[in-house]
């Protein structure tokens, strides 16, 4: 009796919640599968085929700033592009972060000042598309800065031309990786006086002082190595030389106009994260941490950006992302990266449609990577509830 | 009930798949019919049939893919209006296929996705300064029908810049237009003279040239006829044409001509006679203005070739145009030739001795005069 009722009350077949999601999701798959059969018989019928042999033939091209070799094969090539796409990509995460952030707390300044011109900068930039950011930064070089032949040597540590820069870098001068083995020691040494300085402070009390204890560590091992491997790195300058940088770090326009564009773009949103994520750290917080005595400076370090840090992980890992997807736009530059040298081969005689795969497949690869990362990293900085 | 709710769910499903299977087998039935129209419609007088051809004439209209950032060839002039040898070339081929020079309706491309847009159907055919390579005719499902325009890649600089070759150049910066023969012509031509560059692939000419103007690039390299094009409309605040040096190497063959998708022989052949039709016209001396003077001729080649009515042998039988079975109108020739002009009028007022490019004939005369422009006669 009890299953019969149980049973009469079910809804009639088309409103029943259980069959609708299961036929639901069988047409969203047959759509799916029929879809992509289409697709594909569509290639077939129109001879297309996708053959990926294409990439162990010769590029037959150079990349500017490269050392690609027109004997070099497609596959090459497109790692070539990709390699420049993960370099500004990764160059550009860093800088993001450091510029967003300061943005982001300059907007929360009492200084009137500081916190309208961060405003400014935000609004201006977030509400900008990302190709107009890299356009623009690449006209403004264009327009003002002096041809290579008169190119600006700023200090013998930055070379200022229209079409490349040379920014100072360290180089290593035989003992290199001794001296980097040196101070990684000297790093692992410092962290665990850091860790028994600490459990110093919490048996007798005495102020831990770690930072300082372990910075004192790394700098004495820096300057005994530096003396003991006889100079082990030294400065590489960059100059001009004909109608190119030599030494240092060589940067050509393409790779500036990129990389300063969607720095200065993707900035302004992640100084929004930074923003609103301090924000979201309930007030309570705050007079808490000044009802046990803490100054200004410690409640912000120990109580509001923890927590702030943690809201904002998620958000700041999509805008990662997004620069990563948006160096594609470096086209437009003429930057060599992974989207410019499949056009490249593309119109130089390789098939289309496998060579846009390999390209969508890289750019995968690339975000996932990027994307697991970033998860384990928040995966580990997650609050535990309890 | 159980029961009842499972007949319910394989029926649905079953009425699901047979609707896919069927719109499925439709388009097959369609794709087939488009591969076979062009043996249907073949003997049939002005079109109508499954091919191309017929497509065109039942739209009423060209679709025509072109450029539009190269002076002389393929340009959107100040008024809007797309000008330039290429466009002559579309307007030819609308005259000869539907008795409208103007019935073109253009389709700007780049050099990357010219041949995506011609395999996709979004353009009947492509003239836009394209390079007829083997590879090109083998893997992009083209078809390169006769050339219009026998170019060559060259280099351009600055001409105060001392370069006199390309051997002098070592260590520069060479802008290059993507998506070309051009970066591989430019990989073996400075392999060869033992030189060592940074090429900076550009999307379009008018980024490379902000970038020339600027300094970012010391040499530029295309196709000399763009070349050409490029520095009769160089700016004078930049020191205007003089300011700029062609360098006398050519370091590529580059045949430029119109191009069809593979498989449709009717409409390649229509495309292909537009073409030539202007290049017989200059040959016989028809002119736009002349033409009509030209239908009344004793020369019985012309009138053949102006489908004007041909006395047979036998003086009783009625006098019929020559009609070689194309799929075009008879007198489709004296359309193309009054409506747009025939092949040296064409190259005088585009790119020749009447425009700003002034570039000579060269190897674009007519095989007479000793040039590789050459029509296969109208018999």
């Amino acid at each position: 009796m009890a299953t019969s009722t149980a049973t009469s009350s079910r809804p009639p077949l088309w409103r029943d919640v259980r069959v609708l999601r299961v036929a639901f999701q069988l047409a969203v798959l047959v759509g799916v599968v029929a879809f992509a059969s289409y697709l594909y018989d569509n290639l077939l019928a129109n001879d297309v085929e996708l053959d990926f042999g294409f990439l162990d033939q010769q590029a037959g091209i150079r990349l500017a700033y490269t050392d690609l070799h027109p004997s070099d094969t497609v596959q090459t090539a497109i790692l070539t592009g990709l390699r420049s796409t993960i370099t500004v990509a990764l160059l550009g995460i860093v800088l993001t972060l450091v510029l967003g952030t300061l943005i982001g707390i300059a907007r929360l300044s009492g200084n009137w000042m500081v916190r309208r011109v961060a405003g400014t900068y935000v609004e201006v930039l977030r509400n900008l598309p990302p190709l107009l950011a890299i356009v623009f930064v690449n006209a403004a070089a264009l327009a003002s800065l002096p041809p290579i032949q008169e190119a600006n040597t700023i200090g013998d540590v930055l070379v200022v031309s229209v079409s490349e820069f040379g920014v100072v870098t360290l180089a290593s001068d035989g003992n290199g990786w001794a001296y980097v083995a040196v101070l990684a020691l000297a790093v692992v040494a410092a962290v665990a006086l850091g860790a028994w300085r600490r459990r110093v402070e919490a048996r007798t009390g005495a102020p831990a002082r770690a930072w300082l204890w372990g910075g004192a560590v790394v700098l004495a091992a820096a300057v005994i190595g530096y003396v003991a491997l006889s100079a082990p790195v030294v400065l590489s300058r960059p100059r001009v030389e004909g109608l190119s940088v030599v030494g240092g770090a060589r940067m050509g326009l393409p790779f500036v106009a990129v990389l300063v564009g969607l720095v200065l773009y993707t900035s302004s949103h992640v100084a929004e994260i930074v923003r609103g994520s301090i924000l979201a750290v309930p007030k309570g917080q705050t007079e808490a941490a000044a009802a046990v005595g803490l100054s200004p400076g410690q409640r912000l370090r120990h109580v509001v950006l923890p927590q702030a840090f943690r809201i904002a992980t998620p958000p700041i890992i999509n805008q990662c992302l997004n620069l990563t997807k948006n160096t594609s736009l470096g086209v437009a530059v003429a930057f060599a990266e992974t989207m410019g040298v499949t056009n490249t081969v593309i119109g130089n005689g390789q098939p289309a449609i496998p060579a846009i795969l390999v390209a969508m497949g890289l750019y995968l690869v690339l975000s996932l990577a990027i994307s697991l990362v970033a998860n384990v990293a928040n995966h580990r900085l997650r609050l535990v509830e309890r | 009930m159980i029961r009842r709710s499972t007949c319910w769910r394989l029926a649905a499903l079953l009425v699901a798949f047979s609707l896919l299977g069927a719109a499925c087998s439709d388009d097959d039935d369609d794709g087939g019919g488009d591969d076979n129209g062009g043996e249907e419609a073949a003997g049939e007088e002005g079109g109508g049939g499954g091919g191309l051809l017929g497509e065109v004439q039942d739209r009423g209209t060209l679709r025509c893919g072109v450029n539009e950032t190269v002076p002389g060839f393929g340009l959107v002039d100040e008024a809007g209006d797309y000008a330039g040898f290429d466009i002559e070339f579309c307007k030819a081929v609308a005259a000869a296929v539907l008795g409208d020079s103007e019935a073109v309706e253009y389709v700007s491309l780049d050099a990357e996705t010219r041949f995506t847009a011609l395999q996709a159907g979004d353009i009947d055919v492509l003239i836009r300064n394209t390079t007829f390579t083997a590879t090109r005719d083998g893997t992009e499902r083209s078809r390169f029908l006769t050339t219009t325009f026998y170019d060559g890649q060259g280099m351009m600089v600055r001409a105060d810049s001392g370069y006199g070759s390309i051997a002098d150049m070592d260590g520069t910066t060479i802008c290059v237009l993507s998506g070309t023969t051009t970066e591989l012509n430019l990989a073996t031509a400075a392999a060869a003279a033992g030189i060592d560059y940074e090429p900076l692939t550009f999307d379009g000419a008018d980024e490379i040239q902000d970038a020339f103007i600027a300094g970012q690039c010391q040499g530029w390299t295309s196709d000399k006829s763009q070349l050409a094009g490029v520095r009769s409309a160089f700016p004078d605040s930049e020191g205007g044409p003089e300011g700029l040096t062609i360098l006398d190497e050519t370091f590529s063959k580059e045949p430029l001509g119109p191009v069809v998708l593979d498989g449709d022989d009717e409409w390649a052949a229509a495309v292909d006679w537009a073409v030539i039709a202007t290049i017989q016209a200059e040959e016989f001396g028809i002119t736009t203005a002349n033409v009509e003077d030209m239908t009344s001729s004793e020369n019985l080649d012309i009138l053949r070739f102006l489908g004007e009515p041909i006395p047979g042998e036998d003086p009783e039988a009625e006098a019929t145009p020559f009609d070689p079975g194309l799929g075009l109108d008879a007198d489709f020739a004296v359309n193309v030739i009054s409506q747009v002009g025939n092949y040296g009028e064409i190259y005088d007022r585009t790119v020749g001795a009447d425009s700003a490019l002034e570039l000579d004939r060269g190897l674009n005369a007519q095989y007479t005069d000793g040039g590789l422009i050459y029509a296969p006669p109208y018999r």
